[in-house]
């Protein structure tokens, strides 16, 4: 068979070629009528008819044009004409596709076929710093752009015709495993080509490291700066590559064609786009089926979003004791997903449809009429299987539509599958066809009279066309009397041949007739022969007496369809209906603890406009409060500024620890913020405002942090603190030589004594490769040094740019690092738990460190043997600015309480406890210039307290962030009751669906761990760890 | 400071509090939570030989300092009776994270004979730093398996087990089958799921009581069984049986257990969606020991301080209930237990119910309220004498504390050690 201008074929032992011929081919358009032929024939060559005319038929040409009793011509591979009434040469075979609809074959963005999976090696517990890939590679295991799918690639006819039934021609494979996995192949799936050239590469990223049980990355933080350092290596590759690389080579090849990046949930795609932009890369992305939550942040990014259509069943919800565990979030997504694709498209938002993980083409074609019927238009729904991918890939002027001049890849349905359950009956696969079923058009039900021999029966057919029913009719005599009987018939018709038996029983004849004969539709005649129970062969013949009676199987009750609902922000309990917004707010008659020199102002007032307080005074204060505005009269109620935890592993996704290496100072929090962690509203309720994101303690150099406010309802982009200074977590101790272990894990370092040594060897690094960089820019040296983001983020720490928060707990390793710091000239700003701070609050003092210390815990492990609660006052005592941080989700939602602990512990007056909460994080985490006290020009951040805030009686009444009322009391009881409303609304719809049989699942409960300093690994924590 | 009280009381009674000279002790004008919902504000107490004598009001009484080893004036300082925290380790573990300090989870699934009271450390640091905010008995109780074993309920005071004792064996500890299963371990969580198999393991628990119940009906049994006789005195209402459960369908299915064997003092531990049946179990007369109020909601669409108003949920419901610690770092946090009370008077209970419910209403539960649990004549003298509230964490200073009488030193480890670099720095 011949090849089209663009398109070669190749068979896989000839890969090799393939960058020659698709250059020659594409660019100097050289025709190749016959090049197809590479393999010799056994024989003559196949006979093919000259012309192919289906004409007849309902024919989607592209998404907008749609002719009915129209006719495509084919020959060869291609469509020659599409049209009505064309004119049909004489020589080409005619097929009738009369109520036949024809659709242009889909093409499929992300899959794996013909690639066989590739098997993890066994699990091993201790961690594993080599790659097992010996060779010219990239050092991760999980970087392998040298993977190519064409090299691979093996036709698998069972997966091909699953795909193929879906409506699917052709399919953009890729070895699915690793973060950069390699290059795809574009496959035809029905031919007997098997890959297609395109212009460009199409290649894939994920966040996953996947197989590979290489200890880095360990976490989705990790995931994405080691994508980042990647794309730094290859861009140095580019000009030094003294010694060759064949992972970053590939890469180099790939960057500047497709990428599509296979995400997990919504957040991913803003966290990968972020890495695009820095490289000014074009990014696609791989969906996950919850896009439509965050539509305002995806309408920002111009790219092309491949969504599933595996929509969740309805959990079986028949027992409320079970049900009533059921995340709202999930039931939530269940109804809205199948708007998924209308809500993107109508926010202008462009989407390819992929029928990843749909089990079937029942269950993929039902999906997709789910989707139209919640919203998506025909049209859309068939450029998203169609043009958009075949644009996507850049073989839009060869594949994706019916034109004349394209490729003869379209599907035969019996029924227009967009509407009705069409069956696919025939596909063409770049003009080879392939036909599934010849279905029976002879209609032949109605009610007949059979004659055979002497007898005579009255049959009626019924049924559907493949299941055929017949219902006998004949008089029997009951003690003489003639009675009617009736007996069910077994009716099949095949081709033009039926075939019915049935049984009788009558005085004349007793037992089964069996009839086979021809069936003449013009005249409504069956004839033929037929053996009766006596022994007797006898002719038969069957005349119709009437029309067929309607008996269409009545189908059931549709599913719900209703699109009024909508995501709330986030979509999930206590989420907001619509954003609140920025208000003028004016609060009388307060007490108010303003952590300034002022103290505390009794019947006060303060202002807030544009965000910012605009005004603080007591009742004397000549003012003209702002004529519109929320008046919030807090007689007998305390004001403060809100509370800062220091230290926070609240609203992190996918790994709090990248726990791969010793350093991992590359890594940050900031690319992993979820905003739609339940407990930053559970915090707002206890006055929280703003929070330090940690990383964990497993690495003496941690990972960089985020400074979030907790803006409910925002995206992690808008919760991040505009300007905020930088952090990192250090830690020392249990944690790092990893103690609690069990068993020694081989990782340096083991003891306190390893832990000094990879400061000095680290910082020593990080100055050398200064240098490095001086003598460049210096001109010293000529070729530019390999940016290394680890130890770039080591010279901000060294240069001041960025600022240490480090976990520590005994005296010995507070001193070390402070020895450290100081010979190598930069300074620790914070000591976090340090709750040996008491011990050494003189050095400390020295040093210029901070303080962020727990309230009273302890005997937690033997490194918190000498805490004692008298930590905070002690240090603070000792004039060092002093925090209580949380470290733990239950306990953020009350550090009023735990503040409140130093004026027992040690008898803090009440004003220098709250500080502990407020102003003193603020200043540690250097934002005292914007938050923790109440002064005019700070951020409005304002908690309005029911009691005094460090009473056990307190309670919050508002908590408002940026002059944004985002968490009130009131409104609270109100959203329990609506969350309780929408629960039932979507419950009795599931049991609706339940009811009418639909598919359902059981419910499972993931349980929702938290983060702490030495959670390891992507997951979640289940069980309580230490600190 | 306020600290300075802490050095009065060292002062006037000494540091070496068990070896007492002083047996006649009175203790006037205080302000005094008795336990059972009522206060005393100018209180009398009479103590001899580690037992109220009397409560009185002082401004009618008068005092013949004479009659007295000591009489020591409150100045209208609060009083309470010794705060009780039941289902609790401490005493049992000391550093969570090293395992040889690690004594409450023994090997085996039915553990009924297994016995805490011989594994608690009366010398525990955590312990020291507990009763100086006022909690002067736990329980100590076993965890693990589907019995865990028998608890015992300790004085947080004493030179050996023995002498803690208040009650020794006084209840076993049974974890019912989870309706809700599966999880996995934290690194490789797996989902959760209706547990298939809940009927099954519930069907297990049954057959076993009912091996046990057989076995009670006679004292002279054929052949001895060492679990079967740690048994017995459930099925004669003088061991009570602990049930630890917080989803609806166990605790329904408790009520039908309780009933079933005619338990005579079935306790639910735990009961986190019991306020959703609070008329069934006060119907069925179940006390519940609730979860620890500073914990977070189960399920993202719970009401965010549903822990915090549990108390006061089933104080409305007529529910009995008392308070109780159980979770993450639950020996050294035993300390915040009045401060748990003080959440959920935040939420709803009186300032009288929520001292009550860390006093007498757990020693109801516990089965120790004839000696202990709040400050009434003929009582033990366990108690302890604040500055202020103790139920919040501003005011909660310890000023004396007595167990059976004995002053309880008010010092610990670690007001050692802020003695200690107190001075460093002066």
């Amino acid at each position: 068979m011949a090849v089209c201008l663009q398109f070669l074929i190749l068979h896989l032992q000839q890969t090799n070629i393939r960058m020659k011929f698709s250059l020659l081919f594409t660019f100097l358009c050289v025709s190749l009528s016959i090049f197809g032929q590479l393999k010799p024939q056994n024989g003559v060559i196949d006979s093919e008819a000259a012309f192919y005319a289906l004409n007849n038929a309902t024919i989607y040409v592209s998404p907008t044009k749609k002719l009915s009793n129209a006719t495509i011509l084919v020959k060869e591979n291609k469509i020659i004409k599409v049209g009505v009434l064309l004119k049909i040469p004489k020589d080409a075979v005619i097929i009738d596709c009369k109520n036949k609809t024809i659709l242009p074959s889909f093409i499929e963005l992300y899959s794996s076929i013909g690639l066989s999976e590739v098997k993890p090696e066994a699990w091993k517990s201790r961690p594993k710093y080599e790659t097992n890939k010996q060779g010219a590679f990239y050092w991760n295991q999980a970087i392998h752009p040298e993977i190519n799918a064409a090299e691979l690639y093996v036709k698998d006819e069972k997966a091909n015709k699953s795909l193929i039934k879906k409506g699917f021609g052709f399919a953009l494979t890729h070895q699915s495993d690793g973060i950069m996995r390699g290059q795809g192949a574009l496959v035809s799936l029905g031919s007997n080509q098997l890959i297609l050239s395109t212009v460009s590469p199409a290649s894939y990223f994920s966040f996953e490291k996947g197989v590979s049980r290489q200890s880095y990355p360990s976490s989705l933080m990790g995931s994405i700066a080691l994508i980042r350092q990647t794309l730094y290596d290859a861009n140095w590759y580019a000009s030094n590559n003294s010694e060759r690389n064949l992972s970053l080579e590939a890469l180099n090849t790939q960057l500047s064609g497709n990428i599509y990046l296979k995400t997990r949930d919504k957040l991913d795609i803003p966290r990968a786009q972020k890495i695009a932009d820095e490289f000014n890369l074009t990014f696609n992305y791989i969906g996950s089926g919850n896009e439509y939550e965050i539509v305002k942040e995806l309408k920002e990014i111009k790219s092309t979003i491949v969504i599933p259509i595996d929509f969740p069943e309805a959990y079986d919800v028949k027992n409320p004791y079970v049900s009533r565990q059921i995340p709202l979030s999930d039931l939530k997504h269940w109804e809205m997903a199948p708007q998924n694709p209308s809500i993107l498209l109508r926010n202008g938002i462009r989407i390819a449809i992929s029928s990843e993980n749909t089990k079937d083409q029942k269950v993929f074609w039902d999906n997709l009429r789910k989707a139209i019927a919640h919203g998506l238009t025909i049209e859309q729904a068939l450029n998203a299987l169609t043009m958009i991918p075949a644009v996507s890939v850049g073989v839009d002027k060869q594949i994706g539509s019916l034109e004349s001049g394209k490729s003869a890849s379209f599907m035969i349905y019996d029924e227009d599958p967009f509407e009705k359950n069409g069956n696919l009956i025939e596909s063409w696969s770049m003009g080879k066809r392939t036909v599934f079923e010849r279905p029976n058009d002879t209609e032949i039900r109605g009610e007949y009279a059979i004659t055979i021999a002497d007898h005579q029966f009255q049959i009626e057919i019924t049924g559907m066309p493949k299941e055929l029913k017949g219902t006998v009719e004949y008089k029997t005599s009951v003690e003489g009397k003639l009675k009617d009987t009736t007996a069910k018939a077994f009716v099949e018709l095949s081709d033009n041949d039926i075939t019915i038996q049935f049984n009788v029983s009558q005085k004349e004849i007793k037992g089964s007739v069996n009839l086979r004969g021809k069936v003449n539709t013009k005249f409504g005649v069956f004839e033929g022969d037929g053996f009766l129970p006596n022994g007797d062969w006898a002719k038969w013949t069957a005349v119709k007496s009437g029309e067929k009676t309607d008996s269409e199987k009545k189908r059931g009750p549709d599913l719900i369809i209703d699109t009024s609902n909508y995501a709330w922000l986030p979509n999930m309990s206590y989420g907001f209906e619509s954003l609140p917004k920025t208000e003028t707010i004016v609060i009388k008659n307060a007490t108010i603890w303003t952590n300034e020199d002022e103290g505390i102002i009794q019947n006060g007032i303060i202002v807030i406009t544009n965000g910012k307080i605009s005004f603080v005074g007591d009742k004397n204060a000549r003012i003209n409060p702002p004529i519109i505005a929320r008046v919030i009269d807090a007689e007998g109620k305390h004001v403060t500024s809100g509370i800062i935890d220091e230290h926070s592993h609240i609203a992190i996704s996918k790994g709090v620890n990248e726990g791969g290496q010793a350093i991992s100072a590359e890594v940050s929090i900031e690319d992993v913020v979820n905003p739609d962690d339940i407990n930053i509203y559970r915090q707002l309720s206890g006055g929280v405002t703003a929070a330090q994101l940690l990383h964990g303690s497993a690495n003496p150099i941690g990972g960089q942090s985020a400074l979030i406010k907790l803006k409910w309802g925002h995206s992690a982009e808008d919760m991040l603190i505009d300007n905020a200074p930088k952090f990192i977590k250090f830690a020392l101790g249990e944690n790092v030589k990893q103690s609690n272990w069990g068993v020694n894990s081989g990782r340096f370092p083991q003891t306190r004594m390893g832990v000094e040594q990879i400061y000095y060897d680290g910082f020593i690094r990080a100055m050398d490769y200064a240098n490095e960089w001086k003598s460049f820019k210096t001109g010293e040296t000529t070729s530019a040094p390999r940016k290394d983001l680890e130890l770039e983020v080591l010279n901000e720490v060294m240069n001041s740019d960025r600022f240490i928060s480090c976990h520590s707990y005994v005296q010995s390793e507070i001193n070390m690092l402070i020895h450290v710091a100081d010979s190598m000239g930069f300074r620790i700003n914070t000591f976090t738990h340090i709750l040996e701070g008491y011990k050494v609050a003189d050095k400390m003092k020295g040093h210029g460190a901070g303080g962020s210390t727990f309230s009273d815990w302890w005997a937690y492990k033997y490194e918190v043997n000498d805490a004692i609660p008298y930590n905070a006052s002690i240090m603070h005592e000792q004039g060092i600015v002093v925090a209580i941080n949380s470290d733990d989700a239950e306990m953020g939602r009350r550090l009023n309480q735990e503040a409140a602990k130093s004026v027992k512990y040690g008898g803090m007056s009440e004003e220098d406890a709250w500080k502990l909460v407020t102003l003193n994080p603020a200043k540690l985490l250097h934002l005292d210039q914007r938050m923790g006290s109440i002064k005019v020009g700070k951020d409005a951040d304002i908690v309005i307290w029911s009691h005094n805030p460090l009473s056990v009686m307190a309670k919050v009444n508002y908590t408002i962030i940026d002059g944004i009322v985002l968490f009130d009391n009131e409104k609270d009881r109100e959203l329990r009751t609506r969350n309780l409303a929408e629960r039932g609304r979507i419950i009795s719809k599931m049991l609706a669906n339940n009811n009418i049989g639909a598919p359902k699942r059981n419910f499972f409960k993931k349980k929702k761990g938290h983060y702490h300093c030495n959670t390891i690994g992507e997951e979640l924590s289940t069980e309580e760890n230490h600190h | 400071m306020k600290t300075f009280t802490l050095y009065i009381g060292i002062f006037i009674l000494g540091s070496t509090a068990l070896a007492q000279a002083q047996s006649k002790i009175l203790l006037v004008n205080g302000y005094l939570h008795v336990g059972d919902g009522d206060v005393m504000e100018t209180a009398a107490i009479g103590i001899i030989n580690g037992e109220i004598s009397f409560v009185k009001n002082s401004n009618a009484y008068t005092i013949t300092p004479l009659e007295w080893d000591t009489v020591i004036q409150l100045k209208g300082r609060h009083v309470y009776p010794g705060f009780i925290a039941p289902n609790s380790t401490l005493g049992l573990t000391e550093i969570d994270a090293v395992r040889a300090t690690r004594d409450f989870d023994e090997v085996g699934t039915y553990n009924p004979h297994i016995r805490s009271q011989i594994a608690f450390n009366v010398e525990s640091k955590v312990i020291s730093t507990v009763r100086t905010n006022g909690v002067l008995i736990s329980q100590a109780t076993p965890r693990g398996g589907s019995i865990s074993g028998s608890s015992s309920i300790m004085k947080l005071n004493g030179w050996n087990w023995e002498d803690a004792t208040i009650l020794k064996d006084d209840g076993i500890h049974m974890n019912w089958p989870p309706s809700i299963s599966g999880g996995g371990w934290w690194a490789e969580p797996k989902p959760k799921s209706a547990n298939k198999d809940y009927v099954t393991q519930k069907s297990k628990l049954y057959d076993f009581f009912e091996v046990a119940k057989a076995y009670s009906k006679t004292e002279k049994n054929n052949k001895f069984d060492i679990r079967l006789e740690a048994m017995r005195n459930c099925f004669k209402g003088e061991k009570r049986v602990y049930i630890h459960a917080d989803e609806l369908q166990q605790l329904v299915d408790i009520i039908d257990f309780a009933k079933h064997f005619e338990l005579d003092h079935p306790v639910i531990v735990g009961g986190y969606d019991a306020h959703n049946i609070t008329r069934l179990l006060s119907d069925a007369k179940i006390p519940v020991m609730v979860i620890r109020p500073h914990s977070l909601p189960e399920n993202e669409d719970d009401d965010i301080d549903i822990g915090y108003k549990l108390p006061f949920l089933l104080q409305q419901g007529g529910v009995q209930f008392c308070i109780q610690n159980e979770g993450d770092m639950e020996a050294m946090n035993a300390r915040n237990l009045p401060f748990l009370a003080g959440t959920a008077m935040a939420y709803g209970l009186t300032e009288e119910q929520a001292v009550q419910s860390i006093s007498l209403s757990a020693a109801k539960i516990l089965g120790i309220n004839k000696e202990y649990g709040s400050i009434e004549k003929g009582k033990s003298a366990t108690l302890f004498v604040s500055d202020g509230n103790a139920l919040d964490m501003r005011s909660n200073q310890i000023f004396i504390g007595l167990v059976d009488g004995q002053f309880i030193p008010i010092s610990n480890m670690q007001y050692e050690l802020f003695k200690k670099y107190t001075e460093k720095y002066n």
